[in-house]
């Protein structure tokens, strides 16, 4: 079950070309929440918007298609999404939230949805979950010393960042590519990242990323009955090109191989706090 | 011959107190002291040093029903303190957030109160947890008016209960034009059964009132004309609001406010003589039992023009409204009277809030140490908070909570009563004694004394 629960997986992208050309991969997560705000699915949705800095997110709830345009593209450092769910039912006024994130992210909304500790009003107002595939995150710090260091590239030009076939990848503005083996990177790693059991956004109601499809395609899990109800309406109403996932390179095979990795990795990273110190251990949070 | 019987603990209203009645022979009460045994928290105590953000934070943990009445007040004693205006939009917000709390603590008092009422023209008594009609619909439009409340109040607020909005120098936040569309939803949807609930309890209580009669355990105990009858006075600072230090022209006035310790007004050491195992429910304290409320009582006495007064909603209709009923059920009435205010207070406010106005000041002073005061109009009256802040930080803090006000005027009202009401007409005032608990006292010279218990 490293792939966790789906009803359905097909490769896909969007239809929408304004919605592509700054997507990462497909614009699944642009075109989905797009859809959904205007059919009233959610009334507004927490994604990673652009902040003060380069390549740094801000969570920003977005209640139009132009912010979620400008929320396209992966940046590899932490936004904080969580932060905003409970002040999207105060100050916001929202009935009906729609959520991106990652693994992690995901499973903070579904604890905040069975356990609300400090949570009023949150369970009942989670309308859709988008969850993205994730192998680890970086500190800003860290994504800046990838960037400007090993890349040797300014942040301020970076027009795109992919991590894909074992190298970290910088695309600048002009036209320059820059690219780091991952093995470079690890030391930059967000630590928490280390204990992580989820690779492909398992407990989100859609998750989405970029391994098993082709370039410019996303893998497109649909996992709940929300989820599927979301999806194939969006696909009714034409917002999306699929492909059985049977039929692209390199297909589900990959995906689940990486999870496989991620898990196991993980879970040794896990184990080995139990006996960290010496007759004492770390905490397990899973236990 | 005089008679003691006690009632511990009362119940339906918040936190812990009881009654200690003097009787006679009829069982009419001579002497009524009604007192707090809410362990004292010390608020004021442990606010000294503290930061002046974090105080009113912490004052807010008093009370779960009024948490609005204390965070507002205790923000706004601390911006009066250092002299910070707020911007008018984050006065909007806390207005409509005032109104939404008044809304849904009205509504839950409802629950508290109908039990010893009757249904109108009937001798039945109203169960508000029944499955029948006409008293379900009644519990469902009370739930309704309670929800809308709150939600309104988590939308601006940022939370029903300990408010998280609301800071020195004005709001964290201002609300969005959808959220401000809903509230204005919500207020129009609880627009028409606040009037109908209104109307209903009115006729509830003038229904009580106006029985010979009523029954409490079993016994048939008479309704006198001047059923909870007082004749200390009244005080309010606004309809809705409030008043501050910082206002041109405050409506309260802080050299009028003396404090005096529950020693020297309440009764000494007592015998419990009178007991009535049928009261419900479980009886009431065992005759040969000791009471001593002079010691026991966990609260001060504030006196205004050396006199306990009352606050609460009919003191703001009184003094606002020429509202002229007397008694328990004249209190209780007035109350009901507060629910359209509520619901137009926040279509008004709401209304006038510019969604993308500033809602936090450019400068928020320190403080030298200036005393500065907020009243808050609390839903049980007026929630007057004293504070001097120096250099960001609290140096003295002091809380006149409305049931604290009302403690010694309630206990003159029980006097004329059947003992076996006085439940009724402690309830009338909506006592809040979570509240109503608070440390310091002030002599008549103003100087902080010591209670004679910790002496």
């Amino acid at each position: 079950m490293v792939l966790g629960n789906y009803k359905s997986v097909v490769a896909a992208r969007s239809t929408d070309n304004e919605i592509l050309k700054g997507a990462q991969d497909g614009g699944i997560v642009t075109q989905l929440f797009a859809y959904a705000l205007e059919e009233g699915i959610i009334d507004g949705a927490i994604v990673a918007g652009p902040s003060d800095e380069p390549w740094k997110p801000e969570p920003v709830i977005a209640t139009s298609k132009a912010e979620l345009l400008a929320a396209r593209g992966t940046r590899y450092t932490l936004s904080p999404n969580i932060s905003l769910l409970k002040e999207a039912t105060r100050s916001y006024g929202l009935d009906r939230i729609g959520i991106v994130g990652t693994p992690c992210q995901m499973q903070a909304v579904r604890k905040a949805q069975l356990y609300p500790i400090g949570m009023r009003d949150v369970p009942d107002k989670i309308a859709l979950a988008v969850g993205i595939f994730c192998m680890e995150n970086f500190p800003y710090q860290g994504l800046e010393a990838m960037v400007e260091d090993h890349c040797n590239v300014k942040l301020e030009s970076v027009k795109k960042l992919d991590i894909g076939k074992g190298k970290f990848w910088a695309y600048t503005e002009r036209g320059a590519v820059a690219q780091i083996p991952l093995k470079v990177t690890h030391k930059y790693e967000q630590p928490g990242c280390h204990v992580c059991l989820d690779y492909v956004s398992n407990l989100a109601d859609v998750s989405t990323g970029s391994v098993g499809a082709p370039d410019g395609w996303s893998t497109v899990f649909v996992r709940t009955k929300n989820g599927e109800n979301a999806w194939s309406k969006a696909i009714g109403a034409g917002c999306f090109e699929t492909k059985p996932i049977e039929e692209v390179k390199p297909g589900l095979d990959l995906v689940k191989k990486l999870a496989t990795d991620k898990i196991t990795k993980n879970q040794k990273t896990l184990d080995e706090r139990a006996t960290f110190g010496v007759g004492k251990g770390l905490r397990n949070p899973y236990l | 011959m005089s008679k003691v019987v006690e009632i511990s603990p009362t119940t339906r209203h918040e936190g812990h107190t009881k009654l200690v009645l003097k009787i006679n022979d009829e069982g009419i009460v001579e002497r009524g002291d009604w007192l707090s045994l809410t362990p004292v928290r010390g608020i004021e105590k442990l606010a000294v040093g503290k930061s002046m953000h974090q105080v009113p934070k912490i004052a807010s943990r008093v009370c779960g029903i009024c948490p609005i009445a204390h965070t507002l007040a205790a923000t706004e004693a601390m911006e009066a303190s250092v002299g910070c205006y707020v911007p008018e939009d984050a006065m909007l917000l806390r207005y409509i957030l005032q109104c939404a709390n008044r809304l849904h603590s009205h509504a839950l008092h409802n629950i508290l109160s109908l039990p010893d009422m009757y249904l109108p023209g009937t001798d039945t008594k109203i169960n508000p947890f029944t499955p029948e009609e006409p008293v379900r619909s009644v519990a469902l439009r009370i739930q309704k008016l309670r929800e809308v409340g709150q939600t309104v109040g988590e939308i601006v607020g940022g939370e029903a209960i300990h408010p998280s909005n609301p800071r020195v120098g004005g709001m964290y936040k201002n609300i969005t034009p959808r959220a401000r569309e809903k509230i204005y939803d919500l207020a129009k949807e609880a627009l028409p059964l606040a009037r109908d609930h209104m109307e209903f309890m009115i006729s509830v209580f003038k229904n009580f009132q106006n029985r010979d009669t009523v029954e409490v355990g079993g016994m048939e105990v008479p309704v006198p004309d001047t059923f909870g009858f007082h004749n200390q006075g009244y005080m309010a600072t606004a309809p809705v609001y409030g008043s501050s230090s910082l206002d041109d022209d405050p409506t309260w006035f802080p050299e009028r406010w003396t404090e005096v310790r529950p020693w020297d007004w309440y009764m000494g050491e007592t015998e419990i003589d009178y007991d009535e195992p049928n009261y419900p429910i479980g009886g009431t304290t065992p005759a040969g039992n000791k009471a001593w409320p002079q010691m026991e009582a966990c609260m001060g006495v504030p006196l205004y023009d050396g006199q306990p007064v009352e606050v609460g909603p009919r003191a703001r209709m009184v003094q606002y409204r020429n509202f002229d009923l007397k008694g328990a059920m004249g209190l209780q009435i007035a109350r009901q009277m507060e629910y359209m205010d509520c619901i137009y207070g926040m279509m008004e406010a709401a209304d006038a809030l510019n969604t993308s106005g500033k809602v936090l000041a450019d400068e928020i002073p320190q403080g030298d140490g200036t005393l500065g005061w907020a009243a808050n109009e609390a839903p049980r009256g007026s929630d007057v908070h004293l504070v001097k802040v120096k250099d960001g930080r609290v140096r003295w803090y002091s809380l006149l909570v409305p049931t604290t006000w009302n403690f010694p005027t309630c206990s003159r009202a029980l006097e004329g009563a059947p003992w076996q009401l006085a439940e009724v007409i402690v309830r009338a005032y909506d006592p809040c004694v979570s509240c109503a608990t608070h440390m310091l006292v002030v002599n008549e010279d103003k100087r902080i004394v010591a209670q004679k218990l910790i002496e």
